[in-house]
């Protein structure tokens, strides 16, 4: 407990958090707002309206990895791993605190992109069970984000390599599926890497033509975070600080 | 090219505090020059602007009677130490004298030359990462040595050194000084200079308090005191009072007078039979002279907060 | 300044991170690459079940992968000589459906050819050698009348309204038509495509179609011999093509199409640009080692040292921009040049045909590729500049080139914002890869998603150079401004 709020004062005293929190809502509004207003006819009004959650998690991944390249940079991991040497609590803890506010931001962001998609949408977004779950999915998807950007930012340290490792990861296999012919593996790519399966959460026209079921596709995405925090914890067991 | 530092009514503000508030001296070729004063009275700013990475909001620094940022090859002119942690840690201690030898178009030997000058030895070859404090300072001395420059500027040079490093160090200055190089070396313990300083500017919030040579410091400080040690301290006293001595106890048998010679403290002792065993002209430590000089200029004093 | 190029080059090659970082890019670009062909399996298994690798599409006179089947009613034309045919009606025509005149060298497929035709939307054009196109006169009146002489190797096309005022089209060289060639008339009627795309969805639908023309006031003249014989070009199509006369009228039903194959989603053709799909990740490790050459500096205070060291700033920032810059165009060069034979290996093995690119254009895309990684490179170095932040320097940069690029290419957006995407964002950049032109004369889906860039390659570079620009002067703006 002492450790959470020991973080929670950290990211709370550093300017850029606000800021940066402001930006994933702001980045994640407006590409939605615009691509709704662009939505061509037969498109999935849930998609087009959320689109911007993939230039939104950019910000959510920039938050996790300082968290923790942040303290690895200036040499202040050793102060806090000095005041608190339980260093799975440690990750622990930041994991929560970055999540909960990636979670409140990511919350406001989607309620903006869902009022903005009521507004732009050609036929309005209408308020249905599976438009409420790609939005609340959405919500899901920026926290899981976090923590993966956690997890690789322990494993890596340095800030530059760990986002351009995140971001690599996620813009990987969207690009590399377009030119993935054979369907199965087309479909098995899309299944398996964390930002196509994990949107598959926000498909609510024709589900069944994605590869991967919404809450499966963000289940393969937790799986991801799960796994990049369980090997950042080992990691931090074993180095040195 | 002069060995000179010339700075002349620096003013700069940092938000609302001021940092420098027409800060004026010169360092003169041939000498160390101490540059005392309590933390946050603008020593390492006075150095960034010499250098022209800070810029001033009124006055110039000049060496060698030039603007630093004029400077082709600035480090053939000042060498300067100012921050020993200022490294990528991930790089060899040579190679990061071996860029800093190519921007000044100087050859891979003089790095070499450099590093055998400050005994980092073998220990070149390894991550700067992991140098000691005192390692890293003896390379921020090579690096300050590189272009053999006339001018030296040293940032606090003795922090984190040990006794032998610090030994070391005050012969290296005192040799640089000998060469003919104007050397200015910034600390906040006034021991530290002791035996290294020629000349001293002490400073207080951002302005010069002192501007003097050590001896003549000493000697304002010391005042024409007396010390006088005797086995009959409250006659002494008596003695010396009556004839218009400022008399102050210091220990059981020991008496300060000041306002009277030696010569005349010796005659009116003898001449009213008090005994004593030793006398001599005080000479205060440049660590109590420095204290009386920055009395009134410690920013922080102990009882603010 | 050749001093400061001199120590930055030693500060960048002395951390080891760095270095590795930079050649993590090349094998990343290969290896990203070939995830593309290693998850594609071809089957060829059509109608006629013919296996891939015989299946390879011809090549027209220019060496580019072409269609040429149509229906071809023929003569033998030895010498000089000239047909005139009107078209009658066209029907069941698709807008680029073809019926018209046509002299071909053989009917071999893929031979030199020139012809002058109707088409069921795009009104009269003279077409040769597949990829050349000159549309018709516009006028209010059909110009049903269509001729073409031939006179030695230059074949003349001209029109008429009513076969008395005959314009002229064009008037195009063959080369390599021999003394005989085959002449007469043709009906050919590409697939019916439609396209429809939505988010992170692109459905076409379609299917074969075919087209029938009535020819009627044909004449010939010169050194035509032989009956007229009717020839499917390009091998029996399965459909039910052919052609009747009655009375001097002809009416011929064709299917296919003349036309260079143009490579789009879903296509078994792959281009070089598809070779380069590994380039994001490989320009991502530039970006991140880029940055870092910068933001580290500010982090540990070093960047005073390199001041105190150099203290003309602009010569500072100029120096680490040529070292991070050539050290990235070279790594960029080197990550194209091994891609694109490695992919296209792979590619071949996996049953796909490599659209022809010519060597100078293959040569362009490789340094194109070098110039992205380092203009994309001193974007780095300036926003990390400016920022003095590596994790929002990275994000910052990422999402300026390459997030856009994936919105584009992976049919993220509709067509519409995907093309103002790559247009206008620094992602437009990567239109230096491209090297399949677009053909007006060919009805394809011409998106950011099949390999088209809105902008040239040169205009597409010109438009990330200019951002580079703009945080170039902002960064050394605020680098003389700043105290350090």
């Amino acid at each position: 407990m002492t450790t959470l709020h020991a973080e929670w004062t950290k990211v709370r005293t550093v300017p850029g958090t606000v800021w940066l929190l402001v930006g994933v809502v702001a980045l994640t509004v407006a590409p939605g707002a615009l691509a709704a207003g662009a939505m061509p006819s037969g498109g999935d009004p849930a998609k087009s309206a959320l689109t911007g959650i993939v230039v939104g998690q950019a910000i959510v991944v920039i938050l996790g990895v300082a968290t923790v390249s942040g303290e690895y940079g200036t040499g202040m991991i050793r102060t806090t791993f000095t005041a608190l040497p339980h260093r799975l609590e440690v990750l622990a803890a930041k994991a929560l605190v970055v999540t909960g506010l990636v979670l409140a931001a990511g919350a406001v962001a989607v309620a903006g992109s869902v009022a903005a998609g009521e507004a732009l949408l050609p036929g309005g977004l209408p308020f249905t069970g599976p438009v409420v779950r790609a939005a609340a999915g959405s919500v899901l998807y920026l926290g899981l984000i976090a923590v993966l950007s956690v997890g690789v930012a322990v494993l890596v340290r340095d800030a530059a390599a760990a986002v351009g490792l995140v971001l690599g990861l996620l813009y990987l296999t969207p690009i590399v599926a377009t030119l993935v012919a054979d369907p199965t593996w087309h479909d098995r790519l899309r299944t398996l890497s964390p930002m196509t399966a994990g949107l598959a959460i926000q498909s609510t026209v024709d589900v069944a033509a994605e590869p991967v079921a919404p809450w499966s596709g963000l289940g393969v995405l937790a799986l991801w975070a799960a796994a990049a925090l369980v090997t950042g914890a080992a990691a931090l067991r074993l180095r040195d600080a | 090219m002069e060995a000179t530092i010339e700075v002349t009514g620096l003013r700069k503000r940092f938000g609302g505090t001021t940092a420098l508030d027409g800060m004026t001296f010169t360092v003169a070729a041939g000498q160390v020059t101490g540059f005392v004063g309590p933390n946050g009275a603008g020593k390492s700013t006075t150095m960034r602007v010499v250098l022209g990475l800070d810029a001033a909001d009124a006055g110039h620094a000049l060496v060698g009677g030039r603007p630093y940022r004029e400077l082709r090859r600035p480090l053939h002119h000042v060498g300067s130490l100012l921050d020993a942690g200022a490294l990528q840690p991930s790089r060899s201690a040579r190679n990061h004298l071996l860029w800093l030898a190519h921007s000044q178009g100087l050859p891979a030997k003089r790095v070499d030359e450099v590093i055998a000058v400050t005994g980092l030895g073998p220990a070149a070859k390894r991550k700067a990462g992991g140098y000691s404090l005192g390692m890293r300072q003896r390379l921020g001395i090579a690096a300050a040595l590189l272009g053999d420059p006339p001018v030296l500027m040293l940032d606090e040079p003795f922090n984190g050194m040990d006794p032998e490093g610090i030994v070391w160090m005050r012969t290296f200055l005192r040799d640089k000084a000998r060469e003919g190089r104007a050397v200015l070396v910034s600390s906040h313990l006034m021991s530290e200079l002791q035996d290294t300083a020629d000349h001293l500017v002490v400073v207080g919030r951002g302005k010069v308090i002192a501007d003097t040579s050590v001896a003549e410091l000493i000697a304002a400080a010391s005042g024409d005191r007396v010390t006088l040690r005797t086995p009959d301290r409250t006659q002494a006293m008596t003695v010396l009072g009556r004839a218009g001595g400022t008399v102050a106890a210091t220990g059981a048998d020991t008496v300060t007078v000041g306002g009277l010679t030696s010569g005349a403290v010796v005659a009116l002792l003898t001449d009213n039979a008090v005994p004593f065993t030793e006398i001599a002209a005080h000479r205060a430590s440049l660590e109590e002279a420095y204290m009386e000089l920055t009395r009134d200029a410690v920013e922080f004093q102990a009882g603010q907060s | 300044m050749r001093h400061l190029i001199h120590a930055e080059w030693t500060k960048f090659r002395t951390v080891r991170g760095w270095v590795i970082g930079m050649l993590v890019a090349i094998p990343l670009t290969v290896l990203v690459g070939l995830l593309g062909p290693a998850g594609s399996q071809m089957s060829c298994a059509g109608p006629d079940g013919q296996p891939c690798e015989n299946n390879v599409p011809p090549t027209g006179p220019g060496g580019e992968a072409v269609h040429d089947s149509f229906y071809f009613l023929h003569r033998t034309l030895t010498g000089d000589g000239t047909i005139t045919a009107r078209v009658a009606t066209l029907t069941d025509a698709e807008p680029w459906s073809k019926a018209g005149v046509i002299v071909k060298r053989d009917t071999e497929v893929g031979s030199t050819y020139a012809a002058v035709l109707l088409t069921g939307g795009h009104g009269v054009r003279m077409q040769h050698d597949f990829t050349e196109d000159v549309a018709g006169p516009v006028s209010t009146s059909d110009h049903q009348w269509l001729r073409l002489t031939r006179d030695g190797n230059t074949l003349t096309g001209t029109t008429s309204p009513d076969g008395e005022h005959w314009a002229t089209i064009g008037s195009v060289q063959l080369g390599g038509l021999g003394d005989a060639v085959q002449a007469g008339m043709f009906v050919s009627s590409p697939e019916h495509v439609e396209i429809t795309r939505g988010f992170g969805s692109v459905d076409a639908s379609g299917g074969p179609t075919m087209a029938t023309a009535t020819f009627d006031d044909v004449s010939v003249d010169g050194g035509w011999a032989g009956d007229w014989r009717g020839t499917e070009v390009g091998g029996e199509s399965g459909m039910d093509t052919g052609h009747q006369e009655s009375g001097g009228e002809f009416t011929i039903t064709g299917h296919g199409d003349i036309a260079p194959i143009v490579p789009d989603q879903g296509s078994r053709g792959r281009t070089v640009e598809n070779a380069l799909i590994g380039v994001f990740a490989g320009l991502i490790a530039v970006l991140v080692v880029a940055t870092l050459f910068v933001t580290s500096e500010h982090r540990r205070g070093l960047l005073r040292t390199s001041l105190a060291a150099s203290p003309r700033r602009g010569q500072l920032f100029a120096a680490k921009a040529v070292v991070i810059g050539g050290v990235s165009f070279v790594t960029g060069v080197a990550s194209a040049a091994l891609a694109i034979p490695l992919v296209e290996q792979v590619e071949v093995a996996k049953g796909m045909f490599l659209f022809p690119a010519s060597t100078w254009t293959e040569v362009r895309v490789v340094l194109g590729t070098g110039l992205l990684f380092a203009v994309g490179a001193v974007l780095a170095l300036a926003v990390g500049m400016l920022l003095r932040r590596s994790a929002g320097t990275v994000t910052t940069v990422v999402v300026g080139v390459v997030l856009p690029y994936l919105l584009a290419v992976a049919s993220v957006l509709p067509s519409g914002p995907a093309e103002w995407l790559t247009a206008v964002t620094p992602a437009a950049g990567f239109a230096v890869q491209q090297t399949v032109p677009e053909y007006p004369q060919v009805n394809a889906s011409y998106t950011p998603a099949d390999g088209y860039f809105p902008l040239s390659p040169g205009g597409g570079f010109a438009v990330l150079c200019a951002y580079a620009v703009a945080a170039v002067v902002l960064a050394v703006v605020a680098l003389r401004r700043r105290d350090a």
